[in-house]
């Protein structure tokens, strides 16, 4: 109800509403508030990646535009639409989108004092997400990738050095037994710097990826892919490398390769699986004892709920020659490592917000059983502020879900030396049991000699499984 | 109606609170530095070119060439490699440069791949379409004596939060009869880059 009164008296345009109104007020703008909170970030992507796993790309973006995110959510965003132009084919927008999410993470590199006051009074999802450091490194990839895809190899050969930078700091931050190197980006460098006809950088990349293969944990089921195997016995040969040279054939047990100046003269199809899809965060509660403050506590973990991947390898062929896939790249195991390796600063960060609310409550509810003459009244007035209390703290305690979902679980190459000319390049995608799941056919590609031209696919089951409740 | 005048008030202060949040627009002198993320930018440019400029114009090359040739030496722009660690545009310096020579009115320039592709098509129109008087023949074109090419290397520190980044830019004129490097210019930018370890 409008109250006419002279405007001279009143000082803010805005009335004051009377008491009631703003209670109203706030009732309304908690409830969407508590209800958002019940549904985890990662539960969003479900129309998004049904929408993926039956092959609509172009739905899955529309669906993810449509969407609001939060502005701290935008590195997600980027992260996920340049996927989805790059699944569509758009490599140009793609390379766009991540670049806006590459520049954000720089960004958020910092830590930010609003942001951990608020992620320690309400939860960690309340951060901006600047991305895992695996995920950091990989938007450097899939660019990288992208370029390829666009022919332009020194745009490709910008990040692959990017890259580099950012392993450097990867290592130096983490400095752990945990994901240090990524064998994939050191691969693909290897791979730019030899069609560059950097010699020297390219065998030095090779190297890397070799040692991270064996010796990083999270590469230890995938072993060493045979193409790295020969490009270490090309590269250590065509420099002079003599005893590396024989050191790999020992190792690797292969006498024959293709010399370098051969693969000048051919041309090369590099086929690339994009396999399932990437592990999805959900929450669990758990209850942990605080030994210090000698509470119980009921907190909120994020935990990897792998995905399934139907295809098991790839076999590409074209003009009469064909080539086995390899896995390069485990983003599963990369990504169930790095939560190991943040796991006890998580649990620290969530006892001690849990601790804090507790005791909060217990204050509150003993000042409002105070605060009553009435015995009755007093009782009443300390079990409402206790149960608010409590309501707030399960509401707001909830898991950071957030991660980069729409990479693949697993990156699969396949590399095919042809002589140039124009070819049909057909992949075979079989299960686990050797079964045929689908053909597709890249039709012409043209080689001129010492080109590579890559081709990516992404292939994910048709049915993902539906988010599991907390167990 | 006091109500009414109140929410053409409101109305009044939102639209002014909304304007607020536009874009800004501040002109400035294209020579004012103002480095924001630490990258290649407008500034790093200009220095190259300025360089560049300087150092093509009074070297040897210039006058034995001119000697030689009894004209002034023709040039065409190649590639400019960008083998740095940012994506770079070269074409900002290297017309700048192409700019200055031509003005000085002592080298001349023709049009380089990308370019001419164009003029060509419009010359092969003109057989068509032109009069006799007006109409140019293909097959004229006048070969340059050199091409300019150059590269963009980088090497970066990382320590930290502070990096430093090293650029260095070489431009070289070699000569298209005997492959013979006439000229090489170079510009070396350092900067330090601290990154923030804390935001709002």
């Amino acid at each position: 109800m409008a109250v006419d009164r002279p405007v001279g008296r009143r000082h803010s345009p805005a009335a004051a509403p009377p008491p009631g109104r703003w209670r109203r007020a706030a009732l309304i703008l908690l409830v969407p508030w508590l209800a958002a909170g019940c549904a985890t970030f990662s539960d969003s992507m479900s129309p998004i990646e049904r929408d993926m796993s039956a092959g609509r790309y172009d739905a899955a973006l529309a669906t993810l535009e449509k969407q609001s995110h939060a502005s701290r959510d935008e590195v997600l965003y980027q992260l996920n639409k340049g996927m989805l132009l790059r699944m569509q084919g758009d490599y140009a927008a793609s390379n766009d989108a991540f670049d806006v999410a590459k520049k954000l993470m720089s960004v958020y590199y910092a830590t930010s004092v609003s942001e951990t006051t608020s992620s320690f009074i309400i939860n960690d999802a309340t951060r901006a997400y600047a991305g895992e450091e695996f995920e950091q490194v990989l938007v450097d990839v899939y660019k990288a990738l992208n370029y390829l895809a666009l022919g332009t190899l020194d745009d490709a050969r910008v990040e692959v050095l990017q890259s580099e930078v950012k392993l450097r700091e990867v290592a130096e931050r983490l400095k752990s037994s945990h994901y240090t190197d990524d064998a994939l980006a050191r691969y693909i460098a290897g791979m730019i710097y030899e069609q560059e006809g950097e010699w020297s950088d390219a065998l030095i990349s090779y190297r890397k990826a070799y040692e991270a293969y064996k010796k990083e944990k999270v590469y230890a089921r995938i072993g060493i892919p045979p193409f790295l195997k020969r490009d270490l016995l090309r590269l250590t040969q065509r420099e002079g490398l003599t005893d590396e040279n024989e050191k790999y054939r020992k190792e690797f047990g292969i006498d024959q390769w293709t010399s370098a100046d051969d693969l000048a003269r051919s041309g090369e199809v590099v086929f690339i699986l994009n396999n399932g899809l990437a592990p999805i965060l959900r929450e669990q509660a758990k209850s942990v004892y605080d030994p210090v403050s000698n509470i119980a506590v009921k907190i909120a973990l994020p935990y990897y709920q792998s995905r399934p991947m139907s295809v098991a390898r790839v076999e590409i062929s074209a003009g009469g020659a064909s080539a086995a896939s390899a896995v390069v790249e485990d983003i599963d195991t990369i990504a169930r490592d790095s939560l190991d390796a943040k796991m006890p600063a998580i649990v620290a960060r969530a006892v001690a917000r849990q601790v804090v609310k507790v005791l909060a409550a217990r204050k509150a509810q003993q000042a409002a059983a105070h605060s009553s003459n009435n015995r009755d009244n007093a009782a009443l007035a300390g079990l409402i502020v206790g149960l608010a209390m409590n309501i707030a703290n399960v509401a707001t305690e909830r898991a950071d879900t957030r991660s980069w979902t729409t990479l693949p679980r697993e990156v699969q190459i396949a590399r095919l030396p042809l002589a140039p000319g124009q070819y049909d390049v057909q992949a075979k995608l079989y299960d686990a049991s050797g079964g045929l799941i689908a053909t597709r056919t890249f039709s012409n590609l043209k080689l001129q000699a010492g080109d590579k031209n890559y081709i990516s696919l992404s292939w994910m089951p048709s049915q993902l499984p539906e988010p599991r409740r907390s167990p | 109606m006091m109500s009414r005048t109140l929410k053409l008030l409101a109305a009044a202060l939102l639209a002014a609170a909304v304007t607020g949040c536009g874009t800004t627009v501040t002109r400035m002198s294209s020579s004012e530095v103002v480095d924001l993320s630490g990258e290649w930018n407008d500034t790093d440019s200009r220095l190259v070119s300025e360089e560049m400029i300087q150092d093509a114009l009074s070297r040897a090359w210039l006058e034995t060439s001119t000697r030689q040739l009894k004209r002034p030496p023709v040039v065409i722009v190649g590639e400019v490699r960008n083998l740095s660690h940012e994506h770079i545009n070269t074409n900002t310096f290297v017309s700048d440069l192409e700019r200055a020579l031509i003005n000085s009115g002592r080298v001349e320039f023709v049009a380089s791949k990308t370019e001419r592709g164009g003029v060509r098509e419009e010359r092969k129109d003109q057989d068509i379409n032109a009069t006799e008087e007006t109409r140019k023949a293909s097959g004229r074109e006048f070969g340059a004596d050199f091409m300019l090419s150059g590269t963009i290397n980088t090497i970066y520190d990382v320590e930290g939060r502070t990096q430093i980044r090293f650029y260095q830019v070489d431009l070289t004129l070699i000569s298209m009869v005997d492959n013979r490097k006439v000229w090489i210019g170079q510009k070396k930018i350092k900067k330090e880059v601290k990154r923030a370890s804390v935001r709002l």
